[in-house]
C-alpha cells in the first residue's frame, strides 16, 4: 500500500507571512497548503490527510490554541508546529502542554523551520505506518478460524505443540496443521515475529 | 482801667467779622453784632465775662496763663498772627474760625482786639476735599492692581499701595522718579518705552495692554500685565499716563508648572500605553520581518538549482521590498507616537489620520481577539489639529474599548468602531464606540476625572489626558451611551476655516 503524499498545512492570518511560508516550503521541495484562518482550515481538513501543521498562535477569530483543542477533539494526530511572535512564550508553553509538536519564534531561519517540519513529517509518517501495520495485523487476526486463534494464543504464551494439544483435547498432528495455517495467515516467519505482532495489537 | 475809644467801637459795629476786645485780665470789653450772631450771646451778656468762655480745649484752659506770661515777658506766639481755632457757641456747639489777635496800640494796661472769621464752610469744604482725597487714596490702595500715574515725561506722580509694595519702595521714593528708568527691569525697558508711547499717542479710551517686568528694590522681578490710558487736559492734550498693572508672576509660574505636569503625565501615559501595546506592536513588526526572512530564504533555495526560476525569484524579491517598507512604516508610526516634540497644528484630513493608525489599532484588536471597524464619511472638511495627538487619543479610546469588553466577550469577535461624520454645523465628529457593557451611573459621572479607573490595572489618566488634548483643540471629549449597547466616546473638531488669499 503506497503512502499518500505529505502536505505541510500553513494557517496564518497575515497574507505576507502565509505566502512567504508557502514559497519557502515549496522551494524546499515540500507540498504546502495554506489557509487564512482556523475556520477555513477546519472546513476542509480531514484527519486522514498525512502531513503536519504550521500554525500561528495569535489569530483573530479562533486562535491557534483553540484550533489545537478542536483538532484534539476530532482525534486528529497531525503534528502541530506553532509559530509565535515575541512575547507569546506563555502561549507556546500552553500549546506544548496540549501536545504541540514544537514551536518556533518569528522570524526564524529557514533551516529551523524545515528541520522541524521534516521531523514532524517523519513522526506523522511513522505514526501512520505503525497505524497501518497494526491495522494489517488486526486484519490477519480476523482471518483466523476460532480454532486457529486458540492455537495462536496458546503458542504465543510459550506452550509447546504437545501442551497445546493437551489443552485443546486434539491430536498433536492437528495442532501442527493449525499452527502452520496461523503462521501462513499471519505472514509470520518465526514464532518470535508472531509474538511481536501480538504485542503490537495487545490491548 | 482803659476802655476802647468810641472810634474803635464804631469801627467794630460795621465790621463783618466778629470782633471782641478784652482787657489785660481777659475780660470782654466789646462784643460787636457779628460776634453776637456768631456766638449766640448778646453783647450785654458777654461784656465783663472772661473771653475763655468762647474758647475750647487747651486754648480755654490755658488762656489766662498765656496772657499772664505775655504781660510778664512781652513775648507772644499769638499776637499779630492769624490761626485757625475751634471756638464755642453759646449752645455748646463748637466751630472753627480764623482768629487774628492784636494789641491795640497806646493802651496801658493793654487792650487786645480779636477778629474772628467763620471758616466753618471753608473748613467743611476742605474736610470734604480731604475725605475725598482719603477715599480716593483708599480706592487706590484697595485696588487689586498696581496703579501708577506719570506725567508725559514718564515721571511718577502717584502710586498706590500695591505698587509701593510690589516695588518695595515708599511712596516718597517713587513719586518724582522716572518710571521706566528706575522701576522697569532693564531687559524690558525698550518694550516699556514703546508701550508708554503707544498709550500717550492713543486717541481712544480703550486701554493699551502690554506685558513687562518691574524690578523691586530688593532685585526681584515681577511680571506684570499693564493696562494704560492717557490722561488728557481740557484741550485734549495728553498730560500723562495712568497705568494699572496686574501681577501675573505667580499665575504664569503656576500655569507653567501645570503645563509641565501635564506634559509629564502625557509622556508617562504615552509610555504606559506603549508598554501595554508592546505585545501588539512587536507582533505587528514581526509579521513583515518573518515574511522577509521566509521570502529571502526561499530565494536562496530557488537559486541553488542550476536552472533557477528567475521570474519567481524576482517576484519574491519584490515582495521582500514591500515587506521591508511595511516594517519601516510601522516603525515610523511608533516613533511619531513616542516623540514628545513636534507639536504642530496642521490642516489635516481626519480620515487619513485614522487610517494611519489603523494598523497599530488593528494589532491591538488582535491582542484582544477583537475587530476594528472603520465607518468614515467622505469627503469631510479638513480640521486643524496636531495629528499625532489626535492619533494618541484615538489609540487610547480604542484600547479602552477593547479592555472594556471584559466578561461580555461571549465568543463572537468583539467589535470597536471608529466613525467620522460631518455635523449639521459643518464640523467634524469623531466617535469611538463599542458593544461592551457601557458606563453605569457613577462611572459616567467620573470617567473623565484623573485617577478614576474601572480597570484593575488602569492608571486612570488616559481619558483625562485625552480630554485635555481634545480641549486644547477647542473641542470637548464627551461620552454617550452607544446604540444598541456599549459606550461611545466622541468629540467634534471645528472645521478648518480657509483663509482667503
Amino acid at each position: 500500500m503506497k503512502d499518500q503524499p505529505q502536505t505541510v498545512f500553513v494557517v496564518d492570518d497575515d497574507d505576507a507571512v502565509r505566502n512567504s511560508l508557502r514559497m519557502l516550503l515549496k522551494s524546499a521541495g515540500l507540498h504546502a497548503e495554506v489557509a487564512a484562518s482556523a475556520q477555513e482550515f477546519l472546513a476542509t481538513y480531514e484527519t486522514s490527510q498525512p502531513g503536519c501543521l504550521v500554525l500561528d498562535v495569535r489569530m483573530p477569530g479562533m486562535s491557534g490554541l483553540e484550533m489545537q483543542h478542536e483538532l484534539n477533539v476530532r482525534g486528529a494526530t497531525v503534528p502541530v508546529i506553532f509559530i509565535t511572535g515575541h512575547g507569546d512564550i506563555p502561549m507556546a508553553v500552553e500549546a506544548m502542554q496540549h501536545g504541540a509538536f514544537d514551536f518556533l519564534q518569528k522570524p526564524f531561519r529557514d533551516q529551523e523551520l524545515l528541520d522541524r517540519v521534516q521531523r514532524a513529517l517523519v513522526r506523522d509518517s511513522e505514526y501512520r505506518a505503525r497505524l497501518r501495520h497494526t491495522d494489517r495485523i488486526r486484519e490477519r487476526l480476523a482471518s483466523l478460524s476460532p480454532r486457529e486463534r486458540e492455537v495462536l494464543d496458546l503458542v504465543t504464551q510459550g506452550k509447546a505443540n504437545k501442551m497445546v494439544a493437551g489443552d485443546l483435547g486434539v491430536s498433536q498432528r492437528t495442532v501442527e496443521i493449525h499452527r502452520a495455517h496461523v503462521m501462513q495467515k499471519m505472514e509470520a516467519g518465526s514464532l518470535a515475529e508472531l509474538v511481536r505482532m501480538m504485542m503490537v495489537v495487545a490491548p | 482801667m482803659t476802655a476802647p475809644s468810641p472810634e474803635v467801637l464804631a469801627l467794630l459795629e460795621v465790621t463783618f467779622d466778629a470782633a471782641v476786645i478784652m482787657d489785660d485780665r481777659g475780660r470782654i470789653l466789646a462784643f460787636n453784632p457779628s460776634a453776637e450772631a456768631m456766638f449766640g450771646y448778646r453783647a450785654a451778656d458777654a461784656l465783663g465775662r472772661n473771653v475763655s468762655m468762647l474758647m475750647t480745649g487747651q486754648d480755654r484752659d490755658h488762656h489766662d496763663e498765656h496772657l499772664k506770661q505775655y504781660l510778664a515777658s512781652g513775648h507772644s506766639r499769638i499776637l499779630g498772627k492769624g490761626r485757625d481755632v475751634l471756638v464755642r457757641h453759646r449752645d455748646g456747639s463748637e466751630f472753627s474760625v480764623f482768629l487774628s489777635v492784636g494789641r491795640i496800640p497806646n493802651t496801658t494796661p493793654p487792650l487786645f482786639a480779636g477778629f474772628l472769621h467763620d471758616t466753618t464752610l471753608r473748613r467743611r469744604a476742605l474736610d470734604t476735599l480731604e475725605n475725598e482725597r482719603q477715599l480716593n487714596r483708599l480706592y487706590l490702595d484697595l485696588a487689586q492692581v498696581m496703579l501708577v500715574a506719570t506725567d508725559r515725561e514718564g515721571i511718577v506722580r502717584l502710586v498706590n499701595q500695591r505698587a509701593t509694595r510690589a516695588l518695595q519702595k515708599s511712596d516718597a521714593e517713587l513719586v518724582g522718579i522716572h518710571w521706566i528708568d528706575h522701576c522697569v527691569t532693564p531687559d524690558d525697558r525698550a518694550a516699556a518705552r514703546t508701550a508708554f508711547r503707544m498709550v500717550l499717542m492713543s486717541e481712544t479710551d480703550e486701554p493699551q495692554v502690554g506685558e513687562y517686568r518691574v524690578r523691586s528694590s530688593n532685585g526681584e522681578d515681577r511680571l506684570i500685565t499693564w493696562r494704560g490710558v492717557s490722561l488728557r487736559n481740557a484741550r485734549n492734550v495728553a498730560t500723562g499716563v495712568m497705568l494699572s498693572g496686574e501681577d501675573i508672576t505667580d499665575q504664569r509660574r503656576a500655569e507653567s508648572e501645570a503645563h509641565k505636569a501635564l506634559e509629564r503625565m502625557n509622556s508617562v501615559s504615552r509610555l504606559a500605553t506603549m508598554g501595554e501595546m508592546a505585545a501588539g506592536i512587536s507582533h505587528e513588526l514581526n509579521q513583515p520581518l518573518a515574511a522577509i526572512a521566509n521570502y529571502a530564504q526561499a530565494c536562496v533555495r530557488l537559486l541553488r538549482v542550476p536552472a533557477a526560476d528567475i521570474p519567481e525569484v524576482s517576484g519574491a524579491l519584490e515582495l521582500i521590498a514591500g515587506q521591508a517598507l511595511r516594517a519601516g512604516e510601522i516603525i515610523r508610526r511608533i516613533r511619531s507616537l513616542v516623540r514628545n516634540e513636534d507639536v504642530r497644528r496642521e490642516s489635516q484630513d481626519i480620515n487619513e489620520l485614522i487610517r494611519e493608525v489603523h494598523g497599530l489599532l488593528a494589532s491591538d484588536a488582535r491582542v484582544h481577539d477583537g475587530r476594528l471597524a472603520l465607518d468614515l464619511m467622505m469627503p469631510l472638511p479638513k480640521v486643524t489639529v496636531d495629528g499625532v495627538q489626535i492619533q494618541q487619543v484615538l489609540m487610547n479610546l480604542v484600547h479602552n474599548a477593547f479592555e472594556a469588553q471584559g466578561a461580555e466577550h461571549d465568543g463572537a469577535a468583539f467589535e470597536v468602531r471608529i466613525a467620522t461624520r460631518a455635523t449639521d454645523a459643518g464640523d467634524v465628529e469623531v466617535s469611538v464606540s463599542d458593544l461592551g457593557p457601557g458606563l453605569a451611573g457613577e462611572a459616567e459621572q467620573k470617567i473623565f476625572e484623573p485617577f478614576f479607573t474601572t480597570k484593575a490595572t488602569g492608571t486612570g489618566l488616559g481619558l483625562a489626558i485625552s480630554r485635555s488634548i481634545i480641549k486644547a483643540h477647542d473641542a470637548r471629549l464627551s461620552y454617550r451611551a452607544n446604540q444598541p449597547r456599549g459606550a461611545c466616546f466622541y468629540f467634534v473638531l471645528p472645521a478648518h476655516q480657509e483663509t482667503p488669499p
